[in-house]
């Protein structure tokens, strides 16, 4: 190092490495994006990692209500207390390993099976001649459209059990007998009803694996000779074999983490899942178990998908299709087995799709529960008004001030947290694609991408650990409407950030660029240039984010009360209080919406703004 | 209004490949000035980093008097407050916005009134043939109009430089021609300095004042158009530039008879002086190899490995050995495959090269 540089002749004192260092700092300092992008480090680090933090500090300090447990607490010192209890305490069985089996069990089956069925059905629907194949797709996907806990219901409807409680159900009314417990409640109805719900969630990714196979692979095979049978058995399944597990791995990631249909299925006779047995720990006032068990959850996810992604990867190589095409031949003829195929699959989507929704809607008639009877027929509970004799005065849905403000709150939380939630998502993707590369970006990428390795109801256990009474800075959120947008907002961050993502990633460097050189400011370029023509790509996801926030459950149950209400937790109260016909009108109210809004999620993507946005990028 | 631009040592590096090495560069106000080079030596990011769109490593960027960047005292001036106008190779137009808002788009941000901005772009969008176009969306352009509403985009905020990167590489060849003449017009006309990338040396040597050959985050050579074609300081560059290719072989140096000649493959040719060293590569250009249908005295026979007939001119490529040369035509021979053929030099003509460092040599120079 020269103290004389021979390039620009200038000395190097110390006055002009002070000077080069003040001004590299004003230049980062002043500039917008480096402010934005470290108070969202900040805004995430607060509401992601603190949220996690505060659930394993829960579980390891001692509490004032510990005193009637243990005669050793010192309020706020740290403790092992806990841990030893769920783990090896005299009820440690009942709620850690029991439930944990029984997640564990129902949670494989069930994605196995899903899996399973899925692909059949994808494979039907996508590479063969089945006469309505298009229809019959989309009204398969309602199972996982519709609410979990609308299957759960309408499995208890018809098979309900007098032996455990309650009127007879559809089963013993129309065979006079009653079914057997086992098929009422338990691991099989739970695991029966999760292949039901989650068996769309499968065929969508199978199918978008099927779609990519390089149909020449197995023409070669057919040309060879080989039947059918043999061509998917020894070609296709095996080719689409990266796709399946991870499939089954995203499957079981969601399977795990089910609430409502465990609840309504399992616990009447003590058959409890990880999930259950948070909620009712909650219930019964044993927060730091209630934790445990959410950290353990989180340990389950975590370690399914760090297996998907070792398993997947070291055999997506092998497995890579060289040079393919994709799917562009004749689609399989089934000859004589086409009409009957289409119908085993329509009887199929009917039972699955449309009875379970049948069944609600007729509950939601009868007068009394459990009389099945077409006199026992009533509008009374939708349009009733209130009646002292008939549901402790309850009125229908349309005059009951506790549902319509449900349905306003409902309403107010999906559209409010569906747009933050996109705008959010939208900023850190471009942030973190403009970035790439830097600390910052990293960072901001890898935490916007926890929130998918949290199952709702561990995630809303975290939320409470942190905000249920004020902590030094962190105000006491619980009950408020905030904190609800707040999680759910963040909960969707991993998907609003991989929509925003490709948004960005569309709109190219260089549209930006030549804005900058104009003279255009960070505020100005994001303004008038990336947000109009991120607007389309971050619409759609904006829309999935409604729907599925109208019909979230187990990710608000926690931090809900009677304030801040939404439809599908007071449905849940309802059907918690036997009052069965409201419960399922929710519901169906819900479901009602829910399909409306993938309705116009589908008129979206073939709108015309669409096409206009997408030919102009090209 | 002109500026010069002034580049010292600059330094750029993309994690372990260094994209500009200590470059330095003086841009005359009012020049068009190329950068030429293949693709990864550097002339695109040259171009960013005068933009502002690249943060040097080291160095400084000057442009007029004012220093926009200098590693050594912190400072990087945005690219906003540069008072550059660039074309990018994509043309980058905002697809959401009209022509007019496109073209307007520089001078709303500074505040211009409506009315005034409307004039402006008008007459810009006038000369370049391009009125009543405002209205339409870049999608319903084509290639050509696309591109100049790229141009009047920058032309639209009267930037005192213009900076280029590859902006006619989109375009089909006969478009790609038209526009060269329209850009050089442009240039006349406002006189504005302007940097222009390009990888096509056809481009660079019709267009330019002085070209820029880079290679490797290095310039290997600056000059007019024909300084570089005649005097190529390199090997590099005397390849690069000049279609079809230099003809370059490797020779050795004799003196006979007090005559210079230079001894290569099986055959010799005479040259106009030789360097003190006993190897050297010759550069000859294809248009300074004459072929002669007959004998000739001091000729050397060849065999004619391929014709290519091409319009005005015609390239043959001749073999002897293991020596290939390519002859540029302007007669219309009829030759016919392995005919045999007798080649003469202009030994005036022959450019020499050291044959490790690949530096031209020069008459008067030392060992």
């Amino acid at each position: 190092m020269h103290l004389f540089d021979s390039v620009s002749g200038l000395k190097r004192t110390p006055m002009t490495v002070v000077e080069r260092w003040l001004n590299q700092l004003r230049y980062r300092v002043t500039s917008p994006q480096f402010i934005v992008s470290v108070l969202l480090l900040v805004v995430l680090v607060y509401l992601v990692l603190v949220p996690l933090y505060g659930l394993f500090d829960r579980t390891l300090i001692w509490e004032q209500k510990d005193a009637r447990i243990s005669r050793e607490i010192e309020v706020g010192q740290f403790t092992l207390f806990h841990w030893k209890n769920v783990l090896s305490g005299r009820l440690a069985n009942a709620f850690l390993f029991e439930p944990l089996v029984n997640t564990l069990i129902t949670g494989s089956v069930a994605a196995v099976i899903a899996l399973l069925l899925g692909g059949v059905l994808s494979w039907f629907v996508t590479r063969t001649d089945m006469p309505g194949r298009a229809l019959l797709k989309t009204v398969l996907t309602v199972p996982f459209i519709i609410p979990s806990f609308a299957i759960a219901l309408a499995w208890e409807i018809f098979f309900r059990n007098p032996n455990i409680g309650g009127p007879p159900g559809f089963f013993q009314v129309i065979l006079g007998f009653p079914p057997p417990e086992w098929l009422s409640y338990g691991p099989i109805p739970i695991i029966i009803t999760m292949v039901i719900h989650f068996f769309p969630f499968a065929l969508l990714l199978v199918s978008g694996a099927l779609a990519t196979i390089d149909t020449q692979l197995e023409e070669s095979a057919e040309l060879l000779g080989a039947s059918r049978w043999t061509i998917l058995r020894k070609i296709t399944f095996p080719i689409v074999t990266p796709a399946f597990m991870a499939a089954f791995t995203l499957t079981f990631g969601r399977t795990i983490g089910t609430f409502a249909l465990p609840f309504f299925l399992g616990t009447p006779v003590r058959y409890h899942t990880l999930s259950t047995m948070l909620y009712s720990s909650l219930n019964m006032g044993f927060e730091p178990i209630a934790y445990i068990l959410g950290i353990l959850l989180i340990a389950i996810t975590v370690l399914a998908v760090y297996l998907s992604s070792r398993v997947v990867g070291a055999n997506l190589r092998r497995f890579e299709t060289v040079g393919g095409k994709g799917f562009k031949g004749q689609p399989t003829g089934l000859g004589r087995w086409r009409w009957p195929s289409f119908c085993l699959l329509s009887t199929f989507a009917l039972i699955t799709a449309i009875l379970p929704l049948v069944i609600l809607a007729y509950q939601t008639l009868m007068l009394i529960d459990g009389r099945y009877g077409l006199d026992n027929l009533t509008f009374h509970f939708w349009i009733g008004h209130s009646d002292p004799n008939i549901a402790h005065g309850e009125p229908g849905v349309l005059h009951n001030p506790i549902i319509l403000g449900a349905t306003w709150n409902s309403i107010r939380l999906a559209v409010i947290s569906s747009i933050i939630g996109a705008f959010l998502g939208l900023i850190v993707a471009y942030i973190v694609v403009r970035n790439r590369g830097s600390w910052i970006s990293t960072l901001l990428d890898q935490i916007s991408f926890l929130p998918f390795l949290f199952p709702g109801i561990a995630f809303g256990a975290m939320y409470l650990s942190i905000f249920a009474t004020r902590q030094g800075p962190i105000p006491a959120l619980y009950g408020t409407f905030t904190v609800l947008v707040v999680i759910s907002v963040i909960k969707r961050l991993p998907y609003s950030v991989r929509t925003g993502t490709s948004a960005v990633t569309q709109i190219g460097q260089e549209l930006e660029e030549a804005a900058e050189i104009e003279g255009a400011t960070w505020f100005q370029r994001i303004r008038r240039i990336v947000l109009p023509l991120a607007t389309a790509g971050v619409v759609s996801g904006l829309m999935v984010m409604f729907v599925g926030i109208m019909r979230e459950l187990p990710l608000i149950i926690l931090l809900i009360t009677p304030k801040t209400r939404v439809l599908m937790t007071l449905g849940f109260r309802y059907a918690e209080e036997d009052q069965i016909q409201l419960g399922n009108a929710l519901v169906l109210l819900v479901t009602l919406i829910t399909i409306m809004g993938e309705l116009i999620l589908w008129w979206l993507g073939k709108s015309r703004l669409i096409r206009l946005q997408e030919k102009q990028l090209e | 209004m002109r500026v010069p631009i002034e580049i010292r040592g600059l330094t750029k590096r993309f994690g372990k490949v260094t994209a500009l090495d200590r470059v330095n560069l003086t841009i005359e106000a009012g020049e068009f000035l190329v950068l030429l080079g293949p693709s990864g030596c550097g002339k695109t990011t040259l171009l960013r980093c005068i933009a502002g769109l690249e943060r040097p490593d080291e160095g400084e960027i000057l442009i007029g008097e004012r220093v926009v960047f200098s590693f050594r005292r912190g400072i990087m001036v945005p690219s906003g407050k540069r008072r550059v106008g660039m074309v990018f190779q994509s043309y980058a137009l905002w697809p959401h916005m009209a022509v007019y808002e496109n073209v307007g788009f520089g001078l709303r941000l500074q505040k211009v009134p409506r009315k005034e901005v409307r004039e402006r772009v008008d007459l810009v969008l006038k000369d370049l043939a391009m009125d009543g176009l405002g209205d339409r969306y870049p999608s319903e352009l084509s290639g050509g109009q696309q591109q100049r509403v790229a141009l009047a985009r920058l032309l639209a905020t009267k930037p005192p430089v213009f900076l280029m990167d590859e902006p006619l590489s989109n375009l089909d060849a006969r478009l790609r021609l038209d526009m060269r003449s329209e850009l050089k017009r442009l240039h006349h006309d406002s006189g504005v300095t302007t940097v222009y990338v390009t990888h096509d040396q056809t481009e660079a040597m019709t267009m330019a004042t002085r070209v820029a050959v880079m290679k490797d985050g290095l310039i290997q050579q600056v000059g007019r158009p024909q300084e570089i074609y005649d005097q190529p300081s390199n090997v590099f560059v005397a390849e690069f530039v000049g279609m079809p290719r230099i003809n370059m072989l490797p020779a050795k140096t004799v003196l006979q008879d007090g005559r210079p000649w230079l001894e290569m493959d099986d055959f010799r040719l005479s040259a106009s002086w030789i360097p003190p060293r006993d190897r050297a590569i010759v550069g000859i250009r294809p248009e300074d190899v004459s072929i002669s249908l007959d004998p000739e005295p001091n000729a050397v026979e060849f065999q004619v490995y391929a014709v290519l007939p091409s319009g005005p001119e015609l390239f043959v490529q001749t073999r002897r050995r293991h020596t290939t040369l390519v002859v540029r035509e302007t007669r219309q021979l009829d030759l016919q495959m392995d005919q045999r053929v007798w080649i003469t030099v202009d030994p005036s003509a022959i450019n020499l090269y050291d044959d490790t460092s690949g530096v031209l040599l020069t008459p008067g120079e030392e060992a």
